[in-house]
């Protein structure tokens, strides 16, 4: 068997389906050969600590709520308790946010107009900090005349349902304009049946278009 | 099909729904960990799970090997839940509160220092932010077959996948994880001194 052939059976041999023939060739191979030992070792020792990862321990308390929550009459939502609570998070962070900065901050901050070229496609970020993870929020966008999603056409209005996460949340959106505009990006999050409205001003710099 | 107790089917739903349910919420929780890299998503996979089955008890009761397809409904809502995600513009920058469920942590792991378990640590945080490369499929072959020990067969059977195919996201996870986690230290403990 050559070095070749035994890290294309490596696989098999790993979950024992080589039949004996195989088996034999293979084990022989590694006795003779000490790189496809060291390899041998090295694809065991990484299967074993894969294996004994162990997982965090989930909440106290979680399997109970979790069942209970499961055979609720009104568990027809998803995750009440846990919508309740993420939902008066919301609240109170954007209150906070106002004053303190922590909800949403620009990338670069604190910049809040972007300057785009005409019919070059641009990725203009936004971050959007959260105290705690927000699942199944909405984020909304509408766009200003003459400038496009990439890869959404002309289509000026668009939602989401997204989860946030607790910490940084990158909001990568590719934009293009395509005529002069003076107009406003309005990014609306909402979650909970509370809401925040975050605007971008967009400038276009006429440097691409050489009619300009 | 499983002989079914009469007493099971008069009690109220819920009874049964917690008798059967209870004693799989601890095994999908770990499997949705391992599948999600966090620990909110497990817990909101495995409630998604949950309120989905409720309605499905009496199904259930029926059910002779409530695990595997426990683990199938299971891997289904994840798979579900991936796509809703990339179909969001939204993309994660820092996860949870726990320093592990980041897999950007694994760099400042590495200054940990020669103790023991500060070194597990670090380990760990390397594995866990090796598992985060791999796709969402590849993430689940690996937990089910490397880590709760279903073979390829009952694999087959549980996600409805070609035995080629899992072979193949099998072989691919495992080779890119064997890349992206350095022989040292992971050959270490296979070593013979001398």
């Amino acid at each position: 068997m050559e070095c070749r052939d035994f890290a294309l059976q490596l696989d098999d041999w790993l979950d024992r389906r080589l039949d004996s023939v195989r088996q034999k060739s293979v084990q022989e191979h590694l006795e003779r050969c000490p790189s496809c030992r060291r390899q041998h070792e090295h694809a065991v020792a990484v299967q074993r600590a894969v294996r004994e990862l162990s997982p965090p321990a989930a909440h106290p308390g979680f399997v109970d709520q979790a069942l209970l929550r499961a055979t609720r009459p009104a568990a027809g939502s998803a995750h009440p308790a846990r919508r309740a609570v993420l939902g008066a998070a919301l609240a109170a962070t954007l209150v906070l946010g106002v004053g303190l900065g922590v909800f949403l901050a620009m990338q670069p901050a604190p910049v809040q107009a972007v300057a785009l070229t005409l019919e070059r496609p641009e990725t203009v970020r936004l971050m959007f900090n959260s105290a705690k993870p927000l699942k199944g929020a909405t984020l909304s966008l509408a766009l200003p005349a003459n400038v496009e999603l990439v890869g959404y056409g002309d289509q000026r209005e668009l939602s989401w349902q997204t989860d946030l996460r607790e910490g940084a949340n990158l909001l990568e959106l590719p934009l293009i304009a395509r005529g002069a505009t003076k107009g406003e990006l309005v990014a609306h999050l909402s979650h909970g049946g509370s809401g925040k409205t975050f605007r971008l001003k967009i400038e276009i710099d006429n440097a691409g278009r050489s009619d300009m | 099909m499983p002989p079914v107790s009469p007493y099971r089917r008069t009690r109220p739903a819920a009874s049964n729904f917690e008798d059967l349910l209870r004693p799989q919420v601890e095994y999908l929780y770990r499997l949705a960990w391992r599948f999600t890299g966090s620990v909110a998503d497990a817990e909101d996979l495995v409630q998604d799970v949950l309120l989905k089955l409720y309605p499905r008890t009496q199904e259930l009761l029926e059910i002779e090997r409530l695990r595997p397809w426990l683990t199938r409904v299971l891997y289904r809502q994840f798979v579900d839940s991936v796509r809703k995600q990339a179909r969001s513009p939204i993309v994660a920058l820092v996860t949870g509160a726990e320093g592990e469920d980041n897999p950007l942590d694994a760099l400042p792991a590495m200054k940990d220092g020669p103790e023991e378990h500060a070194e597990r640590s670090g380990w760990r945080r390397l594995i866990l932010a090796a598992l985060e490369q791999l796709n969402s499929e590849q993430r689940a072959v690996v937990t089910m077959h490397d880590v709760e020990g279903y073979s390829l067969e009952e694999l087959e059977t549980i996600l409805e996948t070609p035995l080629g195919t899992l072979k193949s996201r099998l072989h691919r996870a495992r080779q890119r994880l064997r890349v992206l986690l350095p022989m040292e230290p992971f050959s270490a403990g296979e070593r013979v001194k001398g």
